[in-house]
């Protein structure tokens, strides 16, 4: 099922036309796309709620050397393109306000925020984190990697490398209940603790302030992105052959180093 | 039926492209910032239609949206031009906040800075997607041999699209068309003042000649 309502939980199968014009039950134009290969763990994720903890636990360790990993890995690049297309039927006819998206919801939840407003919108996070799941599969390849940003997740604004199913699943699991103590302690449960690693791709450690988190994630986006690298607010640096080569269209900037684009016309007529 | 109107669109849109001389060339005014684009949108609109196409300032990054001028019709010897002019914002591979703050606060020079490099995303898109011609614009009081202008005319090369570089500026004491046609010599380069209105009759004779 990698369709899904963001509004309604309506689910479309892939290639659906019906999502086109909008869910046909509550008219939203919101939609998560959901791997086939996630699709289980995310409906545990998103409909057991805090019940599925057990279930729950094994997407958010979605143990990165394993064969899970390379599963992901393989289902990336389609994930990449469906996932932008979802993403874009919601900015419509209209440049969106780069803020609008702050409206919306909380702009930076910690953890136990971001755990408490599963009931409203389980994937409201999502379509804000402006990472594209081609990352993903870098991380997955790096078990490292993976399990730095696990470690690092109870203090990152908006966590990226994790697609909503993954970002359900981690939140059901360290539950404000389950807390031992705050938020700041929410780490992974004992048992992968010894996967720490000791070396690696640490992209920041949560002792710090919340300045490093935002600045590795602004490198981040500019790997990914690197048609426009973001120095700091307000200077930019250009890649003109990279906009120029893009299909899609950049029509908003913010300063999180978030896009938001247009894609062309035909990516959508192709599905008519 | 989506899929037969969609047909439909498109097939009409291929037809009349090939079949319809009157269709309006839309004709793209890039360079890089500052460089007087908007001046000569302005100029080219208001001598046609009356109207100007946006404003005008001193200050880099004026224009950060594409503005558009619909059925620009241009007369020259008897013959009838018809474009629509794009005026672009300026394109360049950096945007500094810090060039604006000495004329407004941080937070607006941020988001001009922003808007900037939204309209440099866009106007790299246009020429992608939506142009039928380029009227390049450069100051002919700086170098023209830059990153930028390498790299732009090397892309509407690549495209075959039929480009006039305008030398603007030629009021200004440092002007000098020469060093743009050295740049270029595989271009027509027309000097003129945008701003004076110098040269005007060139202008549009080489638009008329290139983009007709």
């Amino acid at each position: 099922m990698p369709h899904q309502c963001t509004n309604c939980g309506r689910r479309f199968p892939d290639g659906s036309k019906e999502m086109l014009s909008g869910c046909p039950d509550c008219g939203g134009n919101r939609f998560q796309f959901t791997p086939d290969a996630d699709g289980e763990e995310a409906d545990a994720g998103t409909e057991g709620d805090s019940g599925a903890t057990g279930e729950g636990a094994d997407t958010g360790a979605d143990d990165p050397a394993g064969d899970e990993a390379v599963g992901e890995k393989s289902g990336t690049v389609s994930r990449a393109a469906a996932t932008v297309r979802d993403w874009m039927s919601e900015s419509g006819a209209g440049k969106p306000d780069p803020n609008d998206g702050a409206d919306a919801e909380p702009d930076r939840p910690t953890e136990t925020e971001a755990a408490e407003t599963d009931d409203r919108d389980p994937f409201a996070e999502w379509p804000e984190t402006a990472r594209p799941p081609e990352d993903r599969s870098e991380e997955a390849d790096d078990a490292e990697s993976a399990n730095a940003d696990r470690e690092v997740e109870a203090d990152w604004p908006d966590p990226p490398g994790e697609d909503s199913a993954q970002a359900d699943a981690r939140r059901t699991v360290v539950g404000p209940d389950e807390l031992p103590e705050d938020a700041e302690s929410a780490t992974p449960p004992d048992d992968r603790t010894e996967d720490r690693p000791d070396h690696g791709r640490v992209v920041s450690e949560p002792e710090d302030d919340d300045q490093p988190s935002v600045d590795e994630l602004r490198n981040e986006l500019n790997e990914q992105f690197e048609s426009i690298k973001i120095v700091e607010p307000g200077q930019y640096e250009l890649n003109l052959m990279e906009l120029y080569d893009r299909e899609e269209h950049i029509v908003s900037l913010q300063e999180d180093g978030r896009y938001v684009i247009d894609v062309p016309d035909s990516w959508v007529d192709a599905d008519e | 039926m989506g899929l037969l109107t969609g047909l439909r669109d498109s097939l009409s849109r291929v037809t009349d492209r090939l079949f319809s001389e009157q269709e309006p060339k839309r004709i793209g005014i890039y360079g890089p910032p500052n460089a007087g684009k908007t001046t000569l949108a302005n100029r080219i609109a208001r001598d046609w239609t009356g109207d100007a196409v946006g404003a005008e300032s001193h200050i880099p990054h004026e224009t950060r949206r594409a503005r558009r001028k619909e059925d620009v019709e241009i007369e020259r010897d008897g013959k009838t031009v018809s474009i629509d002019i794009v005026d672009t914002p300026g394109v360049t591979t950096k945007v500094d906040y810090e060039e604006f703050t000495d004329e407004m606060d941080k937070d607006d020079a941020v988001r001009r800075s922003r808007e900037a490099t939204e309209g440099v995303a866009e106007a790299m898109h246009w020429l992608r997607e939506d142009v039928d011609g380029v009227i390049y614009v450069l100051d002919s009081a700086e170098d023209p041999i830059t990153q930028v202008n390498t790299m732009l005319i090397g892309i509407i090369e690549s495209r075959d699209l039929p480009v006039l570089i305008f030398a603007n500026k030629i009021d200004l004491e440092e002007s000098s068309v020469k060093r743009i046609e050295d740049a270029f010599p595989q271009h027509e380069t027309v000097p003129l003042s945008a701003k004076e209105g110098e040269n005007m009759d060139e202008v549009y004779e080489q638009i008329a000649e290139y983009f007709g």
